[in-house]
């Protein structure tokens, strides 16, 4: 593991870290995600779990601090303690120097996540339309009123909420 | 005279006459006279070992073509005694100082002879290693035997008394000299309650042979563990055979292997639970890539008195090629109803989800490769004992996939 992601941000960003900074960075992060060291002894295609497969995600996403950030569905399935995790996750993320510089972008049904990472602009699509533009507070409106409130397609409500976060 | 009779295959340098030169020149050797000649005439009768019809498995063992001429005699000489009163002897020196014991355990883990290579080894057998482990001896390092291709016959025998623990690594090595053909015996008699780990890292050069024959036998609550790494040779066949005859007697058989080049890497593993509360565990990871051509069966015997008898088998294989090619065969026999027995095999490629994970981080495609096939072994590896020893397996295996 600690081997993929040290490939991995090599080739991102080749030799920008010597190996005893990575190595510091990848305990930072570790610890900033609330993540155990063991991650790193593990082989890539080892039987993770779904769930440590999502904070694999996470700590890639850490480490190879891409410009932007697509997160799709992210929180399907996910319990309530998990959902947590993932939020408190993603809060951690954003705020980290690099995090400063990463654009966001949540996509999800549930406005759920919302309670745990402050969205910078809301969104809500449906049937491929972007038909309504808001701050995080349109989020507690969808809660309230649901989707219904916003419209419908063909007699269905399907939408997503698309969150927004980030400098960008 | 060349010997004709049918079957037999025309194994020009390994003849009854050239026994008895061999025999001549070897004086009473640490296997006598009689014993090799023995071992010979079950040569003739067993058939050799036709491979079944295969489109891809091309070897075929009855057309081995020049062995070799015979080495003198190479009976090395060790005397390392480690503290505790272990020791680490030739054959010549285990017959004088603890005949008793070698006398009793030369051959007791072979069970009689039931293969051909096995046969010419113990028949030409040339140089021996005796390892004995008193009573309630606890080894905590490991004791580390380095064979060479060059040895041709060698025949390694460890005795664990009871209580005893240790563990062993054993490293087959070429030379530059080639191509050499080893039949080799590799024998471990556990005494109750005895606890032995041995490793195998077997890299001989890419034109030699091998043919090794292990067995163990495990005494009541003794507990084998084997761990084999098959890398190297043209041609390197193995047959492993643990007999639990004991109650609650326990073999855990982990093997690697890659065949890559040209290489015919054949392994097959065997576990006779002839006892109940008898437990064994056996996993094999193989991959073939470029030319390679491998070959696993993989057996475990429950016969009708072993009650209470667990016993799991799981081998997986990675294809990298469309050349390479592994033939797998697992086979249970089970004979008792009071049982747990578990198997599963896989065969396949790369899986292109896998992969497709990987090289969407950046990482070019071959490297996301050799890192999922590194993985690949890795179930198995953590179970070679030591680090280095693993990082070597790995730094060979990482060499061979680039």
């Amino acid at each position: 593991m600690a081997n993929f992601l040290r490939t991995a941000r090599q080739s991102v960003r080749p030799g920008d870290l010597p190996p005893a900074q990575f190595r510091k960075l990848v305990f930072e992060k570790l610890d900033a995600l609330d993540m155990d060291t063991g991650f790193l002894g593990r082989y890539v295609n080892d039987g993770f779990s779904g769930g440590e497969k999502k904070r694999l995600e996470m700590l890639q996403l850490a480490i190879l601090a891409p410009k932007y950030a697509i997160l799709d569905e992210t929180d399907s399935g996910l319990d309530v303690d998990a959902l947590a995790a993932v939020g408190a996750s993603l809060a951690a993320l954003r705020s980290s120097e690099d995090g400063k510089n990463t654009g966001f972008l949540i996509i999800t049904h549930y406005p759920r996540i919302l309670r745990h990472i402050k969205a910078d602009a809301v969104h809500i699509m449906m049937g491929g339309r972007i038909v309504e533009s808001g701050a995080a507070d349109l989020a507690e409106r969808i809660e309230r009123e649901g989707y219904a409130a916003f419209g419908s397609v063909n007699g269905t409500i399907e939408s997503d909420i698309e969150v927004a976060g980030g400098t960008h | 005279m060349e010997h004709t009779s049918v079957g037999v295959a025309a194994h020009g340098d390994l003849t009854r006459e050239s026994l008895e030169a061999f025999i001549a020149l070897h004086g009473e050797g640490s296997i006598s006279a009689d014993a090799r000649r023995d071992a010979f005439a079950r040569y003739e009768e067993l058939s050799p070992m036709r491979s079944p019809q295969s489109r891809y498995w091309k070897h075929d063992y009855a057309k081995l073509g020049s062995l070799g001429p015979l080495p003198s005699v190479m009976e090395r000489t060790y005397d390392a005694i480690h503290p505790g009163g272990v020791t680490i002897t030739s054959f010549h020196h285990a017959r004088v100082q603890h005949p008793d014991i070698f006398e009793q355990a030369l051959g007791k883990a072979l069970g009689g002879i039931d293969d051909p290579f096995t046969a010419l080894a113990f028949a030409f057998q040339n140089t021996g290693r005796f390892i004995h482990v008193p009573a309630g001896v606890v080894v905590d390092h490991p004791i580390t035997l380095n064979l060479e291709a060059t040895e041709r016959f060698p025949y390694t025998l460890v005795v664990l008394g009871e209580g005893a623990q240790a563990t062993i690594i054993e490293e087959i090595a070429g030379t530059s000299t080639g191509p050499n053909t080893m039949f080799g015996i590799c024998e471990l008699v556990l005494g109750d309650g005895a606890q032995l780990t041995y490793a195998s890292l077997q890299q001989i050069g890419d034109s030699d042979r091998i043919f090794m024959t292990r067995r163990a036998r495990c005494g009541t609550q003794a507990h084998v563990r084997w761990a084999i790494a098959e890398l190297g040779g043209a041609l390197a066949r193995t047959t492993l055979r643990s007999t639990l005859d004991h109650m609650g007697a326990n073999a855990d058989i982990t093997a690697v292997f890659l065949c890559d080049g040209r290489r015919h890497i054949d392994l097959s593993t065997d576990v006779d639970h002839t006892v109940g509360s008898t437990q064994s565990h056996t996993l094999v990871k193989s991959a073939a890539v470029n030319h390679g051509q491998g070959r696993y069966y993989g057996n475990i015997t429950i016969r009708a008195d072993a009650r209470g008898a667990q016993a799991s088998l799981r081998d997986d294989t990675l294809l990298l090629s469309k050349d390479a090619h592994i033939d797998t065969i697992p086979a249970l026999e089970i004979a008792s109803n009071d049982v747990k027995a578990f198997h599963g095999a896989t065969v396949g490629s790369i899986d292109p989800e896998e992969l497709f994970y990987i090289v969407s981080r950046g990482i070019p495609r071959p490297q996301a490769e050799r890192m999922i096939t590194l993985g690949f072994f890795e179930p198995a590896l953590e179970r070679f004992p030591g680090n280095a020893l693993r990082e070597r397996i790995r730094a060979t295996l990482e060499t061979k996939l680039g």
